[in-house]
């Protein structure tokens, strides 16, 4: 069975949240990194999560939510973005960011393509490749200006498997134990 | 302790702490410690630390951007989308100069860097006076410079750089105009945004002129910097009034500059 029209507004809201508070991130990040190619290649990636907040908050309001419908998504998935955006070291940032949090969106945004219904919720879908192309593009642009690097920045695989792990496969909508939608 | 809590003080003013930046560059806290050099024969070098330095300045206006972002979350989504698009601006604007630089032999450090936008900017605790001291201030002195400038390095055959710059100034006017409009909206609706925007002008004001350039005193690489108190950068009239400044605003920039002669010839063509 395909999603209701409530329950696809609280995801758009749920993904809405998480694209704000990693465009936060980012911008946070601008300032307190060091290496200037790093800076530029987070404020790039600043506006391309602006974008995706931008067009979800547009499509909830087509889906009877208010515009710009932003739902706090379940505690352990914000517990997990919060711990992310403490991060200091620039190898850390960017494996947490590029490695962990953009895949895990993108299986994210996949999967709530093969629930929807893509004919009656032909809008949602299109705003949602519109943003897959978009993570498609920051990893890419990830490699170039990390190729730019004097020196990369300290890369530790082990810190990106602890990150997957902690983030696992938790969902973020915030549904209730039956099925009902609870709002955050 | 949010980023722009941090302080640091330059002969005795007290200002906001430097962003980060990598080891490689050497980061001076006032013009006399920069390499600026005044020759008006784009020599090799000066032309690199010229690219130089505005890399950096580019940098900070991204910087600045971004932490505007970060440090008021209240701010209407609409404006946020500005400064989110402003942020990604800039970094183009640093990634174009940084390249051109590397392509006239230049690298990252190769000059001291000051990041006194950033430092003056970030004391405010308010949007719109950011907005009125970095996009108002800073950036349409920017466009004005860079009227002229694209055609000084037209004029000593560098098309490419003279490409970027042009690149750039258009981006800045949309800058300059967002910031406009924003501060109107938002003094139409809260009438004490006219106030904080006064207190911090007049802050920036004073800062300014405790760290200018004194008579006399000479730069790091032996130029005379008292040239600058007395040089005037050609008001780029059409741009301002693309970025939205009024007429009168204009008349009072023209003014405040020494070219009030303009003024009347402006109204009156």
């Amino acid at each position: 069975m395909t999603l209701s029209v409530k329950e696809k507004a609280e995801y758009l809201g749920a993904f809405r949240w998480i694209e704000v508070f990693l465009m936060e991130t980012l911008a946070g990040w601008v300032p307190t990194t060091p290496e200037m190619e790093v800076k530029v290649l987070f404020g790039r990636h600043v506006w391309e999560l602006a974008q995706n907040a931008d067009g979800l908050g547009k499509r909830t309001v087509e889906l009877r939510a208010p515009l710009h419908y932003t739902l706090k998504p379940l505690d352990r998935m914000v517990a997990f973005l919060e711990e992310v955006s403490k991060l200091e070291q620039t190898g850390e940032r960017i494996d947490a960011f590029y490695d962990v949090v953009a895949p895990a969106m993108m299986q994210r945004y996949r999967s709530y393509l093969e629930d929807t219904d893509a004919l009656l919720d032909e809008p949602s879908v299109r705003v949602i490749e519109r943003i897959l192309s978009g993570y498609e593009r920051m990893l890419s642009e990830r490699k170039e200006y990390c190729s730019e690097l004097d020196a990369p920045p300290k890369h530790d695989e082990r810190i990106g498997e602890r990150w997957a792990q902690y983030l696992g496969d938790a969902d973020f909508v915030p549904h209730g134990p039956e099925g009902t939608l609870a709002r955050a | 302790m949010k980023t722009t809590d941090k302080r640091k003080t330059v002969c005795g003013v007290t200002l906001c702490a430097d962003p980060m930046r990598e080891d490689c560059f050497t980061v001076a806290q006032r013009d006399v410690e920069m390499d600026e050099r005044p020759d008006a024969a784009m020599s090799e070098i000066s032309r690199r630390e010229k690219l130089h330095r505005h890399m950096n300045n580019e940098t900070g206006a991204m910087e600045i951007a971004a932490q505007m972002l970060v440090d008021f979350p209240e701010t209407p989504w609409e404006l946020k989308m500005e400064l989110a698009r402003q942020t990604a601006d800039e970094s183009r604007h640093v990634m174009s100069l940084y390249r051109r630089l590397k392509q006239l032999g230049g690298y990252k450090g190769e000059f001291p860097i000051g990041n006194f936008e950033w430092c003056v900017t970030n004391l405010c605790d308010s949007i719109e006076a950011r907005l009125a001291i970095q996009n108002r201030t800073f950036e349409a002195g920017q466009m004005d410079l860079l009227g002229t400038l694209r055609n000084v390095w037209r004029a000593v055959n560098d098309e490419r750089t003279a490409q970027v710059l042009e690149h750039i100034l258009a981006d800045e006017i949309n800058h300059v105009r967002f910031a406009n409009r924003w501060i109107k909206l938002l003094a139409q609706k809260n009438p004490r945004v006219l106030m904080k925007v006064a207190v911090a002008m007049r802050m920036f004001s004073e800062v300014n002129a405790a760290l200018a350039v004194r008579e006399g005193e000479i730069n790091a690489v032996g130029s005379d910097l008292s040239y600058k108190a007395h040089t005037q950068i050609a008001i780029n009239v059409e741009d301002r009034r693309q970025a939205d400044f009024s007429d009168d605003e204009i008349d009072e920039i023209l003014r405040q500059s020494g070219m009030s002669s303009l003024t009347s010839a402006r109204r009156s063509a």
